[in-house]
């Protein structure tokens, strides 16, 4: 049972692996778009591009990266399941996932990534169904390039768009409208949770689910649990930075070097630059990560930090409200942090020495 | 002993390349000949030559997600473990070889 889990966190992770790059490129574009874009006289908040058509193109090229997302997610992750024959499945599974048709208002219902990830482990497993189907031997060469992508992509397809596809959409919408009623007291906790998962491991899958709770969110039209997400995700790596450059005699060469790297991935929001920190002492890193963007979080949600877009970090100031509390939330995430580990890491060289 | 070994990570930008190292350093400190193929964000690269792989006396797979070309290592006894247990302990990685 054990191997079994681990087996599918491989496959899950494997998935991810593929998927990071359209998170990150899609996150930045269509931040920028955003954020240089004038905001619409009418409506929440959204941005104007009927001005500027340039921008609209940089959106539209963003909103391209994240759309494809899903579809690769979920086809690299029935890829390492069943290997070629599992991509087609997977792609269909997740783009499904992604466009599951139109509510009578108009809007596309999504099942996001938690439909993306399901999608892709269904595919990889009926794919692997599939090769066990006795045939003859004159068909065996056209099982792979034509029975069984038809019958997987059709089963997957099916129970997509059929069976889990809209509920897990409605479980979505549940949250979102569930977050709307919430009161001050509940929304604390929530961010702490979301800022915890942020940094407990660092922009792998519980940071995905985070991150992607937030950005789904903006799609309900809830923009301060991104903002607390953005908050949180910059911080590890920036507080990490942070310390090195306070405290030098605490770390190592290599540290120090890995410090300059993290603080510039933090800048550009990429939480993976606390990765060579947390890997070489995780028992005292991952705590203090994960405490200060916990408490960037709290702030940016305490101080009604709204983001407009599915990135974060320094770099999304501008399509944030409330700015000022969004740097006072990403600083003090990043001096709390910095304070912590460099206390812990005085403590462990004094026991040493001793 | 002739090592061959594969190192992979989800993100592909730090533990792959930090695993890779380690195991190539005490390897070579304690006698033996290791290449380490690495397959991170970059896609492969140090790529692992057929040649390399029959000659090889044993495989490593350092790795938290599925190997790319796995089906180059049939035939080959293969120890696998997770990225970071190479970045811990290397020494204990290259003893499970025997």
């Amino acid at each position: 049972m054990k191997e079994d889990l681990l087996k599918i966190k491989s496959y899950l992770l494997s998935g991810v692996s593929f998927a990071i790059p359209f998170i990150a490129c899609g996150g930045i574009l269509i931040a920028t778009a955003i954020a240089l874009a004038p905001k619409a006289a009418t409506g929440n908040g959204f941005s104007d591009f009927s001005q500027s058509p340039t921008l609209k193109l940089i959106l539209d090229i963003g909103v391209t990266a994240f759309t494809l997302m899903l579809p690769v997610l979920a086809g690299y992750i029935s890829h390492a399941m069943a290997g070629k024959p599992g991509l087609v499945a997977g792609f269909i599974g997740g783009y499904l996932a992604g466009h599951l048709g139109y509510l009578p208002n108009g809007k596309e219902i999504s099942a996001g990534f938690l439909g993306a990830l399901l999608a892709g482990l269904l595919a990889g497993w009926t794919v692997n169904q599939c090769k066990k189907i006795p045939v003859p031997k004159y068909l065996k060469p056209i099982m792979p390039i034509l029975i069984i992508p038809i019958l997987s992509a059709g089963f997957v397809g099916v129970i997509m768009l059929k069976v889990i596809g809209i509920p897990i959409a409605e479980f979505m919408g549940f949250l979102g409208k569930w977050l709307e009623t919430m009161g001050h007291g509940n929304a604390l906790i929530l961010a702490a949770i979301l800022g915890g998962m942020i940094a407990f491991d660092m922009g792998g899958p519980v940071n995905k689910t985070a991150f992607f709770f937030g950005s789904a969110m903006i799609s309900q039209g809830n923009f301060f649990v991104m903002g607390a997400v953005a908050a949180a995700i910059c911080t590890p790596p920036l507080g990490l930075g942070l310390a090195t450059l306070l405290n030098g005699k605490l770390w190592n060469e290599e540290d120090r070097e890995a410090g300059k790297a993290a603080f510039a991935m933090g800048m550009i929001c990429i939480t993976e630059g606390a990765i060579p920190f947390a890997a070489s002492d995780p028992v005292r890193v991952i705590p203090c990560i994960m405490g200060g963007s916990m408490l960037a979080s709290c702030i940016a949600m305490f101080g009604g930090v709204g983001n407009h877009a599915p990135h974060g970090g320094p770099i999304v100031l501008p399509v944030i409200d409330h700015r000022l509390m969004y740097v006072v939330a990403i600083a003090a995430g990043t001096i709390a942090t910095a304070l912590a580990i460099n206390f812990l890491k005085s403590r462990q060289q004094k026991t040493s020495v001793a | 002993m002739k090592i061959v070994a594969v190192t992979a990570c989800p993100t592909g930008i730090a533990h792959t390349y930090m695993a890779a190292e380690k195991l190539e350093k005490t390897a070579k400190s304690l006698g033996h000949q290791i290449k380490v193929e690495t397959q991170g964000a970059m896609g492969i690269e140090n790529e692992l030559s057929a040649s390399e792989i029959k000659e090889a006396d044993g495989v490593i797979f350092a790795v938290d997600i599925e190997v790319e070309q796995r089906e180059r290592f049939a035939g080959k006894k293969v120890v696998q473990v997770p990225v970071q247990l190479a970045i811990k302990d290397p020494k204990s990685v290259l003893a499970k070889l025997g």
